[in-house]
């Protein structure tokens, strides 16, 4: 992948909510488990 | 980007609409093999097996439809497309891992309608993120609005029906993991729809999604089984059981193959609530084939009859309310600005959104799909062949019909989507 793809995908806030919401739940997954 | 032709959409949004609710069908299906795994297995080395089963079938089930040539060239025009489809890999694994945590607590009828509120999440993101029903007259808002809402009150009914077989457990924590499989799962559309807007091919896309699914899957299996020793003994003590977990995943991929479609075509908004029909599908063959709920009172079955058809007329609700031109016009907008964003070629977007191909390499196999397609075949035969049959009593009488109904679905809805799309 070129470098500017990778930072467009950095800096895209969307990609921020489904990291967000996959640490929230490996938290859930480590407190039910 | 010009509008595109209304007869054009018409089919278009009919191929999704017939994606969605084929998707239903064999994902609801997929749950019916983990039926015969003995009680008692970790849940990771149940969501282990079943990812694998997928990993199987999500290389070789590409290579065969459309060849890994026409993948690598999807890949070329959008590289970026990968660390989506690898993040939406990990909610996946994520998610049906703590799906059998809340199924072992609270059980599959309550925890069910739970993780299918993913629909809710999905149409919310679908509005902010990707313009979906903006533009659309206030009847088809409606529809889909209201037809998801008369969804997840039938979804409830059927969880308050079947309530009375759930397992003693940890409520709270089962209610708690089946909350958050939603939220992951109702998040993963978002890189999905990020990638059909771009032009990448669903068959694509999912080959690259599958890479994160298998390795999420595998460090939480190897974290959770205290290392490799631990979670070759844990497989090991389960290897007759563990062809009937990959037959679940691989049937959930079909599943999952037209559900891409579905999200394509018809958007996340859309999409969503109609596979997730699946619980209608998961229930018929819990009632049918395995005798689920057998001896209740008159009034759970009440409660099951009615739950259904909630859930069927919001089903068809959201079906009758599909996108128009003005609407298209703002997925139009939205997929612009992603390949403003990504710096994609017009053309490749614009063929995508059409459900056209770009006249990339020919679909010719090369000896890497059949090694990929023999491959695959001789791991599920192999496993095959040391399953054990688990003594179960299943009511043939009704595998025999729902396995036909969903084969007709199969052929019918991909062979609607070969004659709208070539499987673009």
């Amino acid at each position: 992948m070129t470098n500017p793809r990778l930072s467009a995908v950095l800096k895209d806030t969307q990609f921020w909510v489904p990291v967000a919401v996959l640490v929230a739940g490996l938290l859930v997954l480590w407190w039910i488990r | 980007m010009d509008p595109l032709d209304a007869g054009r959409l018409r089919r278009l949004q009919l191929a999704g609409i017939a994606s969605g609710f084929t998707a239903g069908a064999w994902l609801g299906a997929a749950e019916a093999p983990t039926k015969m795994v003995t009680l008692g297995l970790s849940p990771v080395v149940i969501s282990l097996a079943m990812v694998v089963g997928v990993f199987l079938a999500r290389w070789s089930l590409p290579a065969l439809l459309r060849g890994t040539s026409a993948i690598r060239a999807d890949v070329r025009q959008a590289p970026h497309l990968i660390v989506w489809a690898v993040l939406a890999g990990c909610l996946w694994a994520v998610a049906n891992t703590l799906t059998v945590y809340a199924i072992r607590d609270i059980g599959l009828s309550i925890a069910f309608p739970l993780w299918n509120a993913n629909s809710l999440l999905g149409i919310l993101w679908g509005a902010v993120f990707f313009n979906e029903l903006r533009g659309a007259a206030w009847t088809r808002l409606l529809g889909v609005l209201g037809g998801a809402a008369v969804m997840f009150a039938g979804a409830t009914l059927l969880a308050v029906a079947s309530s009375t077989q759930a397992p003693a457990g940890h409520a709270a924590r089962g209610v708690a993991a089946a909350l958050a499989a939603g939220a992951l799962w109702g998040t993963m559309y978002i890189p999905y729809r990020k990638a059909y807007l771009s032009g990448m091919n669903p068959l694509a896309f999912v080959t690259f999604f599958t890479v994160g699914e298998l390795g999420m899957m595998l460090s939480l299996a190897l974290g959770g089984s205290g290392g490799l020793s631990g979670l070759v003994t844990q497989l090991s003590a389960a290897r007759d059981v563990l062809f009937w977990l990959m037959l679940g995943g691989f049937v959930w991929v079909l599943g999952d193959l037209f559900q891409q479609y579905a999200a394509k075509y018809v958007g996340i908004s859309r999409g969503i609530p109609l596979s997730n029909t699946n619980q209608l599908w998961g229930l018929a063959w819990g009632l049918l084939v395995f005798g689920e709920l057998r001896g209740h009172a008159a009034a759970t079955y009440g409660q099951v009859i009615g739950g259904s058809l909630l859930m069927a007329l919001g089903a068809v609700a959201i079906a009758l309310a599909s996108a128009t031109g003005a609407e298209h016009i703002r997925w139009q907008e939205a997929a612009e600005r992603e390949r403003a964003r990504y710096g994609i070629d017009p053309a490749y977007v614009r063929a995508a959104l059409a459900g056209e191909g770009t006249g990339g390499p020919s679909r010719q196999r090369t000896w890497l799909d059949w090694t990929l397609v023999v491959g695959a075949t001789a791991v599920f035969v192999a496993f095959g062949f040391i399953a054990r049959v688990p003594n179960l009593a299943l009511s043939w009488g009704w595998v025999v019909p729902l396995t036909l109904a969903m084969l007709v679905l199969l052929f019918g809805t991909g062979w609607l989507l070969w004659r709208t799309t070539r499987f673009n």
